[in-house]
């Protein structure tokens, strides 16, 4: 058993996790937005293994789930990019705060 | 890992936090985009030294492929597709709900570690199985195989739709 206890590693993920937060709400650019999400998924990941690491070791769901977190990260980072080149095709920018042609 | 003394463990562990916190503060916050993109790895880097310190070298294995190898360099072609390196960037980074955005990412923090401690877990004095590669293969292909396959048939479909939607219009 490791030293750390979990509260530590939950703690460092909470940090993360507003840090991207933060990024995600508060980026002019597109793309610094998505690596907002980025960061949050990896916040994710880090909560995942501490319980797994700390709570329930012999189950395998903590690694598998965070497999598929890496995928659909991977998923998410490849389509998301792909609209902000069409986006910057099409409006020439990608500030966030300038495409709003969907604001009502 | 836990051979280590427990101090040791603690130093390990604040180190790889560091590594991890503050190069992610400078993502959210450098003016130029590209150096916040290229500070985002450290901090996969230490997300990867956590990985290996929670005793998933497999995952920090993964991770590293994955994030610092396939999604940075996805994010910085996309960067130099779009705004451009040699073009200085507008000099205002933050959109204009900036101190709103401040004020709900450390509520948020706080909120999350709030809830943490007045709820203690019960920790296990188990050890991880060894060899926990072998255990993720085993199971991905066994109990685990549904989700496995559907994250199969998700890359495909984000494939598919990568390429359709950063096709150009005037090629149809």
């Amino acid at each position: 058993m490791s030293a750390v206890p979990v509260d530590f590693y939950l703690a460092l993920s909470a940090v993360l996790f507003a840090i991207g937060a933060y990024g995600v709400l508060s980026r002019r650019n597109a793309v610094g937005v998505l690596m907002g999400i980025e960061l949050m998924l990896n916040a994710a990941n880090i909560n995942f293994l501490a319980f797994w690491r700390n709570i329930a070791p012999k189950a395998m769901e903590g690694q598998v789930f965070v497999l598929v977190v890496i995928t659909v990260a991977a998923a998410e980072a490849a389509v998301g990019l792909a609209i902000i080149l069409s986006i910057y095709r099409r409006f020439g920018t990608i500030n966030v705060d300038d495409v709003d042609l969907m604001k009502g | 890992m836990t051979s280590l003394p427990p101090a040791a463990q603690y130093a390990l562990f604040l180190a790889l936090a560091g590594a991890v916190i503050i190069p992610a503060m400078l993502v959210v916050s450098l003016r130029n985009i590209v150096h916040a993109a290229f500070w985002l790895v450290p901090c996969l880097l230490g997300v990867a030294g956590i990985f290996v310190v929670l005793g998933s070298a497999f995952l920090a294995a993964v991770q590293i492929l994955i994030y610092v190898g396939a999604i940075m360099v996805l994010l910085l072609f996309a960067l130099m597709l779009t705004s451009g390196i040699g073009v200085p960037i507008g000099l205002v980074s933050r959109n204009r709900q900036s101190g709103w955005a401040l004020l709900v990412a450390s509520g948020l923090a706080l909120a999350i570690v709030w809830t943490m401690e007045t709820h203690p877990f019960a920790q296990t004095v188990e050890a991880i199985p060894a060899r926990s590669a072998e255990a993720i293969g085993r199971s991905l292909l066994t109990t685990h195989i549904l989700p496995f396959e559907v994250a199969s048939v998700l890359l495909l479909a984000a494939m598919i739709a990568a390429v359709v939607l950063a096709r150009r219009e005037d090629e149809e």
